[in-house]
């Protein structure tokens, strides 16, 4: 089978099982959704993944962590309840972490556990309980066009990984013998960034290198935050200079519609 | 580990990553699991970013996703305020309640019935009744201050 025809038939499985597990007002053939999915994936990692059986400790900590990261990924997007969407997020979060760290990131690891799961999710689960209301809604059981957006996403995963394949085919053929493309050795890559100084490198590097970077991306907090809070006061102003009420959870009573159903 | 096969690896997944984060946002309807999902593109973006950095051994990978991080947090403040205000005003995480806003010559998308969830009985974890209950005095009960 050529390459091109292993792709197809990988993405085709996994738009089938992603469309079987998105949302769409019918929960019969979740499970077959998965193994579709999942299968279609392994076909599309066949191509990539060849296990190296040199460093068996690193190849079954790095499979665990890729299969967790995706399965939780693919629960994410596809679960009834936003409860549980944000709880299988924050394993994906974990598992993206534990693979920044194999990469030897070490900084980005503990900042996306501190900065996403710390902050972000928390937050979320907060917005969550002060606006889901109880069960599962109608609006969390159907999607829009789950077909076109299963196929949508399957494609682009079918090219990227053909655009991953293509280019190392050759150096795949010669046994995984490719440093000349680099140039850069090991000993190199032992010295920059694998340093176990790796802190010191990053943070030079961030205020030398990047130093007008980092002052816009302060400027940027600053005005994500001005801007926040005038989101907030804008709309309490709106509502008459209420408080943010409880009462809201039953929607509707006197509070400003839009209109629904017109043009 | 090859350092080809290693980024190679990281970039399918970071391909995975964004596919499926993609897929989560054109076609869930609550306004939250649609920033989740938008979350999730950018995970997949880092794991790309860092994995070239290490290849190429330059510190740009990272720096960036440092700035990916940043500007995720600004989204995250700014998002949820948004779909608060939106939630006060409407009382749903739905977005499709918004399509007043929608281009004029685009057709109104309309619900259709579902049928009911079948109810499913929830079994909570109940604690087994541990010692003896104390005797209660009365005058405690009496003079606890209501809180």
């Amino acid at each position: 089978m050529t390459p091109a025809q292993t792709i197809a038939i990988g993405a085709a499985l996994l738009a089938g099982g992603l469309w079987l597990q998105l949302p769409r007002g019918a929960t019969r053939g979740r499970w077959w959704g998965m193994v579709l999915a999942a299968v279609g994936i392994g076909i599309l990692a066949s191509l990539l993944l060849t296990i190296q059986r040199a460093h068996p400790v690193a190849e079954t900590v790095f499979f665990a962590v890729a299969v967790t990261t995706v399965v939780s990924a693919v629960g994410a997007v596809t679960m009834r309840s936003p409860v549980y969407c944000a709880l299988w997020f924050a394993l994906t979060l974990v598992g993206t972490a534990a693979l920044l760290l194999f990469q030897g990131a070490q900084f980005l690891g503990m900042a996306t556990m501190v900065v996403y799961a710390g902050a972000i999710l928390v937050t979320f689960l907060f917005v969550l309980m002060l606006a889901q209301p109880e069960g599962h809604t109608y609006y969390d059981r159907v999607s829009w066009e789950p077909v076109l957006a299963a196929c949508t996403g399957a494609v682009l995963i079918g090219l990227l990984t053909a655009s991953i394949f293509l280019p190392t085919e050759g150096v795949r053929q010669s046994g995984w013998k490719f440093d000349a493309v680099t140039a850069v050795t090991t000993d190199a890559r032992q010295q920059e960034i694998l340093d176990p100084d790796h802190m010191a490198h990053l943070g030079g590097q961030l205020f030398s290198r990047y130093l007008v970077a980092v002052e816009v991306a302060g400027t940027l907090l600053l005005v994500a935050l001005v801007g926040a809070v005038a989101i907030v006061m804008h709309g309490e102003q709106k509502r008459g200079g209420r408080a943010p009420s409880s009462g809201a959870v039953a929607g509707g009573g006197g509070r400003v519609l839009p209109e629904v159903g017109h043009g | 580990m090859d350092e080809v096969q290693l980024l190679e690896r990281y970039l399918f997944i970071g391909a995975l990553l964004f596919g499926i984060g993609m897929v989560g946002f054109v076609s869930r309807r609550n306004m939250i699991v649609m920033f989740l999902a938008a979350e999730m593109m950018l995970q997949g973006v880092s794991l790309s970013l860092v994995a070239w950095g290490r290849f190429r051994n330059d510190w740009g990978g990272q720096i960036l996703v440092i700035f990916i991080l940043t500007v995720a947090a600004c989204e995250a403040a700014i998002a949820l305020a948004l779909v608060l205000m939106l939630y006060h005003r409407s009382g749903k995480l739905d977005v499709a309640f918004w399509q007043t806003v929608r281009e004029a010559n685009q057709p109104r998308y309309v619900d259709h019935e579902l049928p009911d969830e079948p109810l499913t009985v929830e079994h909570w974890p109940t604690l087994p009744p541990a010692g003896v209950e104390p005797v209660h005095s009365v005058e405690e009960t009496i003079h606890r201050s209501h809180v």
